[in-house]
């Protein structure tokens, strides 16, 4: 056992860097735009990646971001693979019995509908079609909840893969955050509409941290607290989001 | 599809491209060190199961048979995950404080073993080498019994030691049948390679489908529609690439391991 121990350590030692309590990993996935995605250049940007920045330069945290698939992100977070979730995540009941969350960084939205220009869907009265969510978002449990009897429910990995489905009519309709279907539909070049009718689900966006954490969280949250009185969290809300009204956070 | 030539070159060298580039080492370094673990093993399973020991032999077999009906994928997700908690489960029997954290993994923050990229390309190896080791160690444990009898009885007839007949004439001679079992293996592996994106890698395969989906973002870069086909078509390519040079590769040993065997060269 000694000598297992010994090795496990060496492997441990040499494996990963050592612990250092002014560094941390942040789990995004890198394929939701205009919340975290990764640009032209091949670097991670979006609002996630712009508020974390900002929230370690006012802590002093060291910050590194580590790409993960969504399905996933919260168990790899308790798994102990990054210390905190930024990735778009809506702040529920359900997610908070499992990790918790900072404040919200982006208060709440609707979440609307996104169909094909030529589709005669009415998001208001939906029966009969297929519908597209990606995969352990709120839209998905809201769907499963409201959509199931008498529609056709299909879950995707990737919000983009839900959308090359749609693209060829493998659904009818994707149900996601406005701000994401208006970012998509704004530059389909008229292949994409979206509809008035709207669903209020979920409670602002926050990060998640493991529920042991709760000093790392108070550190976040006093660090948020003052970019959100200064006008810094608008504003970054505003470049990434050119269609919400804010301010949000500054009275 | 009417945009310049231009516009294809900065499209394809823009940094998500280089990523997606560069990330095709992953593929090339899994198989290759897969390909030697599994070599590793296959040779470790083919003695384990010629010994004239009973239970050497049982555990080579239990190896070769149990590990060959598992699928790949299955492998894949299991033995990377249970290494990693038999590490944790080792390193809290020390560094955690007794009955702390039940229900939580790892039980304490300390116990925590983080795995990089890195890390998992090496156990990602590993699970490649245990799965095509068994393969493999059919193949090479069928290839020792395929050599002539009378070449070894002629060996023992020239006064070699047991050591020198395994070594100068059974195994030297055991390649040219082994070999067209074990390109099969290497092929396979191959092939098994695209299953790394399971382990939080960035691999070819979950690249080609993050930048060929769809992207209406002006910030994410080109604005352009289903474009994954063209991605995977790429791929394609590249696995038949790899296929063809390993079949060129494996005609060149065949006839290094054959030469002096005119036997074999006519096959």
């Amino acid at each position: 056992m000694k000598k297992l121990i010994a090795v496990a350590a060496i492997a441990v030692a040499l494996f990963s860097t050592a612990a250092n309590a002014q560094a941390i990993r942040i789990g995004t996935e890198g394929a939701y735009e205009p919340w975290n995605y990764v640009n032209a250049d091949g670097n991670l940007a979006g609002l996630d990646i712009d508020v974390m920045n900002e929230l370690c330069k006012r802590t002093g945290l060291e910050c590194t971001f580590v790409q993960t698939a969504w399905d996933t992100i919260i168990p790899n977070l308790n798994a102990g693979n990054y210390d905190v979730i930024a990735a778009g995540m809506s702040i529920t009941d359900e997610r908070k019995e499992a990790i918790n969350f900072t404040a919200d960084y982006s208060p709440p939205e609707a979440s609307g509908f996104m169909m094909l220009e030529s589709a005669t869907v009415d998001p208001a009265n939906l029966t009969g079609v297929k519908i597209g969510t990606q995969t352990g978002t709120i839209q998905d449990a809201y769907a499963t909840e409201n959509f199931a009897t008498g529609n056709t429910l299909l879950t995707f990995d990737t919000a983009s893969n839900a959308l090359a489905d749609l693209m060829a009519g493998n659904i009818d309709v994707i149900l996601a955050d406005s701000s994401y279907i208006d970012e998509a539909v704004a530059n389909s070049g008229g292949a994409l509409k979206t509809s008035d009718v709207t669903v209020a689900i979920g409670g602002g966006v926050g990060a998640g941290l493991r529920k042991a954490d709760t000093e790392l969280l108070a550190k976040l949250d006093e660090a948020l607290a003052a970019a959100k009185a200064d006008g810094t969290i608008d504003a970054l809300i505003a470049k990434h989001f050119p269609t919400r009204k804010g301010p949000f956070y500054v009275n | 599809m009417t945009e310049t030539f231009e516009f294809w070159v900065s499209y394809l060298t823009n940094g998500r491209h280089l990523n997606w580039y560069a990330s095709f080492q992953y593929t090339v370094i899994a198989a290759l060190l897969g390909g030697a673990f599994a070599l590793l093993f296959g040779i470790g399973g083919a003695a384990l199961r010629n010994s004239s020991l009973p239970p050497l032999k049982l555990l080579g077999t239990i190896y070769i048979n149990m590990v060959r009906g598992v699928p790949d994928v299955l492998f894949f997700i299991f033995f990377p995950l249970a290494f990693e908690q038999l590490v944790e489960l080792v390193i809290a029997q020390s560094a955690c404080p007794a009955g702390g954290g039940a229900g939580v993994w790892p039980p304490c923050p300390e116990a925590n073993w983080f795995l990089g990229t890195g890390e998992y390309l090496l156990l990602a190896s590993v699970s490649l080498g245990i799965v095509y080791g068994a393969f493999t160690a059919n193949v090479i444990s069928g290839a020792l019994n395929s050599v002539p009898r009378g070449q070894l009885e002629a060996a023992r007839a020239f006064g070699m030691t047991n050591w020198q007949v395994l070594s100068r004439v059974h195994i030297r001679q055991m390649w040219v049948y082994a070999l067209p079992g074990l390109s099969n293996c290497w092929l396979l592996l191959i092939k098994a390679t695209s299953l790394l994106s399971l382990l939080q890698i960035t691999d070819i395969v979950r690249g080609a489908n993050l930048l060929g989906a769809p992207n209406f973002s002006r910030t994410a870069g080109v604005i352009h529609g289903d474009w994954r086909w063209g991605y995977y078509l790429a791929l394609l390519l590249f696995y038949i690439l790899v296929t063809y040079l390993s079949e060129k590769a494996f005609a060149a040993i065949t006839r290094w391991a054959s030469r002096g065997m005119p036997m074999a060269e006519r096959v």
